[in-house]
């Protein structure tokens, strides 16, 4: 899910994806009403009373790991279509509806998945059903709309990619980690990609991967839970269920060397990124691999921070990401800028420092203990989100079941140092990385 | 991730999160004077065991003295770098142990110290934030080593054509004033400053008579009080009052400026001063900014970027702060369509003034602004920055039900009569960044 555009994205990502990684075992909540409609629908609601809102969210299991090369980019394309209207709800009803009943909605594409949400008062959740119901099958995908959408998703690539330091970097990097897996392509797609997709292919695509039995709707917020799903019902129950959608086959092949990019582009600071390719949720050494993201950057307290910025002063930022969640492997990061004077090369050497010491030697009982109280509490905190909450629901859904989210801590828990380190062995080593340097022209 | 709109749609939500308050028949907090001048703030949310804490100065960069840009920030970024009983890294070390945050900062009108911990570590986030506020020593090696980050942050922040811009147009609109400052300072104003300066800036200024503290989540009126009092009972103001800033006097004549950089799309922003929560005419500013720039069915959205593909981000907000406000118009567009943009900008801004807004338009304007308020106060930390801006901003705690009377009544006229005063797009100051030519 997390793709860095700029060490500072990176670091906001990077909580996020902390805070998301993070589930209420603690706070009592009712239960979770689940269901599958007839069509394939996978239903998750939750009551939540505190506040008279309701975060209503349709996840499509779709995103850039669905694509072929030549028309990478096109299910983030279809993300912003999806709001260009349907025969019931004509150009700009659905922004102009939720906002006119004060609700908010946005929507993002990932590698893995693209996701809708409308937070809104309760009291309109039959609006956002409708609208929601109508836009999974009803979408009007007109040629003028495609084409001048088209032009604003240029605009947001100059802006994510073009025109930023990070997140070009981050570009060439991943496409140089992935040979056959199309995680190596850009979410936003390539600019060539962009400016060629078709609106046929964009239909296809629709109608390929937008189907109840492709989908999650999660809703978290104060309603009676039996009301609402027969009210899902009816109106989701409407929609046709399709052919299972084809399966994405490419399997990374082992990485046989170092690889490494060397981008000059206009910026004030260089940036330094190593990837690795590491397993996914499906192996157990992903919980040895998210306690040690958190080991290594969640917080001042936190290896990367403490002893690259504040010790020995050589990074502006510095930390390392995991994505649990991704659907398939997927790299674990590390990124470094380094403070004004010093060199990319000190940046990276500095970052290899730190992984080598890692497989070394075992991290702490303090470094440990921290990252597993910081993982639980963040589980708390979201809490407090009914938004959060929703979205929580949707990504453990999505990798197997919602419950798992309660086996999550206890599966945190039960990482010892020796297993942290050996991840680390296991997947750092020096013939696999890939490293990206940006290197500043004034 | 790549989203549909702009994650700007999150600065827009944070300038009307101050702007649109909300309200309800049960104040959103107590409210009461301690001894020492310390406003106390306290609203309970018992569902989640989680305790948000706001502790908000008035020491923010408007007190930075002229020749020493960048010193409220400074001192707000030492302020958890060392006390009298530990040292930087233990502070940071307890905090994290318990899966919390403690972290400081100074904007433009105030220092905020925010605390989040779980309801059972209570006791010690609170130890913490009383030490950082009242007991800071500012090690001289972490004065240095915070300078130079921050220099080096200020340095790397030039790639950002948005900030950049920012920064650009508060000088044009805001000359004279501290809010034409950057709050940061530049690279050469922090390289002066010294930890003589950042400990009498803490001295005079972090003081409990300018204090206001918000305490929200899982705790009680009375057990609130209790822990305030017994951690900032005993701090007193110092013997001279507190600085005062003047409020922003008009601007200057509007000027362009165009800051070259080599990029493939321009960042374009029109701003000039406006008017705050204070002037009656900030409600029906509020709509008609709406209007113009305020969400995906105003009229730039839909003429940049649905019917023109012009641009990704395209919006217009009104910023208030204590001593002034602004309004901008901004977007970020290809090289070669700039002038494109910049001319939409100004015909639209030309049509508010000339023709009433449609019935459609002014109903989903007011009908947004009011109805979505309980989404800007649906967790604790939302609703600890929304009593601190309205205690600090004087705005009064029922000032959320004000706000929707206030915006319910304003009539397509009164977005016309504020279009007039405030839209004439010769009033604006206009910066745009980015390559001189396609």
């Amino acid at each position: 899910v997390v793709r860095r555009s700029s060490a500072v994205v990176a670091v906001a990502l990077l909580l996020a994806v902390v805070v998301i990684a993070s589930a209420g075992a603690q706070a009592p909540s009712p239960a979770v009403v689940a269901a599958t409609l007839d069509n394939g629908l996978r239903v998750l609601l939750l009551e939540d009373r505190r506040s008279p809102i309701v975060s209503f969210q349709v996840w499509y299991r779709v995103g850039s790991r669905n694509e072929r090369r030549g028309a990478t980019g096109i299910a983030h394309f279809l993300e912003h279509l999806m709001f260009k209207g349907t025969p019931t709800y004509g150009q700009g009803q659905f922004a102009r509806l939720v906002e006119q009943n004060g609700g908010q909605d946005n929507a993002f594409t990932s590698q893995d998945v693209t996701s809708y949400y409308v937070n809104i008062a309760a009291d309109k959740i039959d609006l956002v059903i409708d609208l929601e119901s109508d836009r999974m099958h009803n979408l009007r995908l007109d040629a003028k709309d495609i084409a001048s959408e088209r032009e604003v998703v240029i605009e947001e690539r100059r802006t994510r990619t073009e025109d930023d330091p990070g997140g070009f970097l981050g570009e060439e990097v991943s496409s140089m980690a992935f040979k056959s897996h199309p995680y190596g392509a850009p979410i936003i797609g390539w600019m060539e990609d962009i400016k060629r997709i078709t609106p046929d292919e964009i239909r296809a695509f629709y109608k390929t991967y937008y189907m109840p039995n492709n989908a999650i709707l999660v809703a978290v917020g104060d309603f009676k839970a039996p009301a609402v799903l027969a009210k899902i019902r009816a109106k989701f129950g409407r929609v046709a269920k399709g052919p299972p959608p084809p399966p994405v086959l490419a399997v990374e092949p082992p990485q046989n060397g170092e690889r490494r990019v060397i981008v000059h582009k206009q910026a004030q600071l260089p940036i330094v990124y190593l990837g690795y390719h590491v397993p996914n949720q499906k192996s157990p050494d992903a919980f040895p691999l998210e306690m040690l993201s958190t080991i290594l950057s969640e917080g001042r307290a936190s290896r990367l921070y403490k002893r690259l910025v504040y010790e020995r002063q050589i990074a502006l930022e510095a930390g390392g990401d995991y994505n649990f969640f991704a659907t398939d492997p997927n790299l674990f990061w590390f990124w470094g800028t380094p403070m004004p004077g010093q060199t990319p090369e000190t940046m990276e050497k500095a970052l290899l420092g730190e992984m080598e010491k890692l497989k070394s030697e075992p991290v702490t009982d303090e470094e440990l203990q921290r990252a597993k109280n910081q993982v639980e509490a963040a589980f708390v905190f979201q809490e407090d989100s009914v938004h959060r909450r929703a979205s929580l629901l949707a990504r453990f859904e999505l990798i197997g079941g919602y419950a798992d989210k309660d086996r999550f801590v206890e599966r945190l828990r039960a990482v010892t140092a020796a297993d942290v380190q050996r991840v680390a062995r296991t997947y750092f080593s020096d013939g696999k990385k890939n490293v990206g340097v940006l290197l500043p022209r004034p | 991730m790549t989203r549909h709109r702009p994650s700007c749609v999150l600065l827009v939500v944070l300038a009307l999160l101050l702007a649109v308050p909300a309200g309800a028949a049960k104040p959103i907090a107590h409210r009461e004077v301690l001894p020492n001048g310390i406003v106390l703030l306290v609203a309970e949310r018992p569902a989640v065991p989680i305790v948000v804490v706001r502790a908000f100065a008035h020491a923010g960069g408007v007190l930075d003295p002229p020749d020493r840009a960048g010193l409220a920030n400074l001192t707000g970024a030492l302020l958890t770098r060392g006390t009298t009983k530990h040292t930087g890294p233990e502070l940071d070390s307890a905090i994290e142990f318990v899966g919390g945050s403690l972290s400081t900062a100074a904007g433009r009108d105030g220092m905020t110290a925010s605390l989040a911990v779980l309801k059972k570590d209570v006791g010690l986030g609170l130890d913490l934030l009383a030490e950082v506020l009242l007991t800071p020593t500012f090690p001289p090696e972490e004065v240095k080593r915070k300078t130079a980050q921050i220099q080096a942050a200020i340095k790397r922040s030039e790639e950002d054509p948005g900030t950049v811009a920012g920064r650009a147009l508060a000088k044009l609109v805001f000359p004279g004033h501290p809010y034409g400052v950057p709050v940061e300072g530049t690279v050469e104003s922090v390289g002066k400053l010294t930890r003589d300066d950042v400990v009498a800036f803490h001295a005079a200024n972090v003081r409990p008579d300018t204090t206001i503290i918000a305490v929200v989540g899982a705790i009680g009126v009375d057990d609130a009080r209790r822990e305030i009092q017994a951690r900032f009972g005993g701090w007193k103001p110092p013997a001279e009052p507190p600085a005062t800033t003047p409020s922003a006097s008009a601007g200057a004549a509007p000027r362009n400026e165009a800051i070259e950089k080599e990029l493939t799309q321009a960042t374009i922003v029109l701003g000039r001063q406006a008017i705050r929560q204070t002037d009656p005419d900030y409600f029906p500013l509020s709509v008609a900014s709406y209007v113009l720039g305020g969400g995906s069915a105003s009229r730039l959205y839909s003429r940049v970027r649905e019917e023109g593909g012009l641009a990704y981000a395209v919006y217009s907000y009104v910023s208030p702060a204590r001593y002034g406000a602004s309004f901008s118009v901004s977007a970020q567009t290809r090289t070669a369509a700039v002038p494109k943009v910049i001319e939409i900008m100004r015909e639209e801004m030309t049509r508010m003034m000339r023709e009433p807004v449609t019935d459609r338009e002014l109903r989903l304007a007011k009908d947004y602004l009011i109805g979505s308020f309980p989404l800007r106060l649906d967790t604790s930390s939302k609703v600890a920055d929304f009593v601190v801006a309205v205690e600090e901003q004087g705005l009064g705690l029922d000032y959320a039900d004000r706000y929707k009377e206030r915006v319910a009544k304003v009539t397509a006229a009164d977005v016309q009569r504020v279009a007039g005063k405030y839209f004439a797009p010769d009033a604006f100051n206009r910066v745009v960044v980015g390559a001189p030519k396609p």
